[in-house]
């Protein structure tokens, strides 16, 4: 095979007839596996065979006749001539034929070669140097080759490696922040009952003082009203006064009559002179003293009224004053704000948790990925190997016809070192892929799935 | 108490990714370069809940590696997962004879390994 490779190559690079020619002999088949000198000796030892076999059949049919087979077939001549037709005559005409085939194969070859000429020779032998040199030279290229794979598949993983160390930093943080958030989240879930709890305090305290506030408002009111009241009835005294001081008056112009009717009656009536002028000067006190109850009714009066006016509008201020209320509503409203505010938060600090349990799920998805770098790293090792595989073959076959030794045949082919390939595959994709391009038979079974519990 | 996961490979991005996502999804993580390495750390006294392995490895493979710790008292019930391009039903076989759990071909999504892992190990 390899012969043939080179004897085509050969012809190739010299010119156009003596390509044509290499072609020829290169196509011939025994040639292209032992070339002419194994046929030349084959033709000989079957020569040698022919006339062996010859020989033993002539004997063999003297024999016959000798014993008398001749001579019962002499009487049938019809049997003799097929017995001679069958046993003899198509045995040795079929050897010759297969002998004579052979040697015409033969001299075609010796023929090719004889056709060339000695430049053509020369250009041959040359081309089979330059091949040869260039075959072993193929050693460098497949190195270059096999290193610029492995230096890639370095890179590759220096690369991928970086990425997973700031997959892991990132990671890293994640795990701190993840503990912050649980904290948070017990933190927040503490603070909002707290919350609640004070809330509702808040809330009993404050409908307390709102309470107290209308008891304390409607005291005053009943308060006023009864001041309100008394005033009202001191007020009503003084008509009384008016009537005391009319009473006085009247009694002192009747005791100033009294007196005039004392003295008219003389010394008889001296006696009750003197009780009317008691009594004149009785009313003139009363009606004094009517006068400055009068006045100090009217003095306390006034003063009531006015303690009153301030009061009744101390009274309407409060009862019309609706900050406090306002406040209390304010209050109430703001701890509602703050008790849905906590509870956002902690939908809130929940949502941040969900979103990290989504980021690990998926950064682990993509760690899961980066896998593949270690599926291709192996693949890629399988291709070196088999380029280191393809070196030394192609060293062994530029060698092998400098070799005194060798006898034409080569023991391990690209054939053979394909084939056994099959056997060396660990993923299914490996063997999908040489299956595809070289065929042959599939070997292991990779149909189970790529998780399996024992 | 995180549970405890020892990885063995020999491609350092194998074993940075494996380790990065069982730290991510709670698990501590021992690592060795080969079942040489593993065993001498298991005989220094590491318990693993769990044993993620590859099979291809330089000094001492994965299967001789499961044989060594079956045959480790203390270690004969820990699960042993292996974790491979090996998707052949030989290897697979060979690797249930020496031992394994489970045996899981690369690349596995992370998602898709922790669920076993949690599946082998209830409770982590």
């Amino acid at each position: 095979m390899a012969t043939g490779s080179w004897m085509k190559s050969g012809g190739a690079r010299a010119d156009a007839g003596f390509a044509a020619k290499a072609r020829m002999h290169a196509d011939s088949a025994d040639v292209h596996e032992q070339g002419p000198g194994p046929r030349l000796r084959r033709i000989r030892n079957r020569l040698l065979t022919e006339g062996l076999i010859g020989t033993g059949m002539l004997s063999l049919f003297w024999l016959a006749m000798a014993d008398g087979v001749g001579a019962s077939l002499a009487a049938d001549k019809e049997r003799g001539a097929l017995f001679l037709l069958l046993f003899v005559f198509l045995p040795y005409v079929l050897i010759k034929w297969w002998n004579w085939r052979e040697a015409r194969h033969a001299v075609s070859d010796m023929w090719a070669f004889g056709e060339l000429n000695f430049k053509q020779i020369s250009t041959l032998l040359k081309g089979r140097k330059v091949i040869q040199s260039d075959v072993l030279d193929s050693k460098t290229y497949i190195n270059v080759v096999r290193e610029q794979i492995g230096d890639s598949l370095a890179e590759s993983e220096r690369e991928i490696v970086q990425v997973i160390e700031e997959v892991g930093t990132l990671t890293e943080h994640a795990c701190q922040k993840r503990e912050h958030i649980a904290h948070s989240i017990r933190s927040g879930k503490e603070l909002t009952e707290r919350t609640h709890e004070r809330a509702e305090r808040n809330r009993q305290a404050i409908g307390g003082i709102e309470v107290q506030m209308r008891e304390r408002t409607a005291e005053m009111r009943a308060n006023f009203e009864r001041i309100e009241g008394l005033a009202g009835e001191v007020r009503a005294l003084t008509p009384l006064i008016k009537v005391i001081t009319s009473i006085a008056q009247q009694t002192s112009l009747l005791a100033l009559n009294a007196e005039i009717e004392a003295s008219r009656a003389g010394s008889a009536g001296r006696g009750f002179g003197v009780v009317a002028n008691e009594v004149r000067k009785l009313s003139v006190s009363s009606t004094q003293a009517a006068a400055d109850i009068a006045e100090r009714i009217n003095a306390t009066w006034k003063k009531v009224n006015q303690e009153m006016a301030a009061a009744k509008s101390a009274l309407e201020e409060r009862e019309a004053d609706t900050g406090m209320q306002a406040l209390i509503a304010e209050l109430a409203e703001m701890q509602m704000e703050f008790s849905k505010n906590s509870a956002l938060l902690l939908d809130v600090i929940a949502d941040v948790d969900a979103s990290y349990q989504e980021c690990v799920e998926r950064l682990s998805q993509a760690l899961g990925h980066i896998q593949f770098q270690d599926v291709m790293r192996q693949r890629m090792e399988h291709v070196q190997e088999a380029l280191g595989e393809m070196r030394e073959h192609l060293q062994l076959l530029a060698g092998a016809p400098d070799e005194p030794s060798w006898d034409g045949r080569l023991i391990e082919t690209f054939q053979t070192l394909l084939e056994a390939h099959l056997g060396r595959y660990r993923m299914a994709s490996q063997s999908l892929t040489h299956q595809a391009v070289a065929g042959g038979a599939k070997r292991g079974d990779h149909s189970r799935p790529s998780i399996e519990l024992f | 108490m995180a549970m405890t996961v020892l990885v063995v490979d020999d491609s350092t991005t194998m074993v940075l990714s494996l380790k990065t996502t069982l730290n991510l999804n709670g698990f501590q993580v021992e690592t060795a370069a080969n079942g040489r390495a593993a065993l001498d750390k298991l005989h220094a006294g590491l318990k693993p809940n769990l044993i993620l392995t590859d099979i291809n490895m330089p000094v001492m493979g994965g299967m001789e590696f499961i044989r060594n710790v079956r045959s480790l008292a203390h270690l004969r019930f820990v699960p042993i997962l292996t974790l491979t391009t090996e998707s052949e039903a030989g290897k697979r076989d060979e690797g249930k004879r020496a031992g394994a759990t489970g045996w899981l071909v690369k690349p596995l999504s992370g998602n898709d390994l922790i669920g076993v892992i949690r599946k082998v190990l209830p409770g982590a």
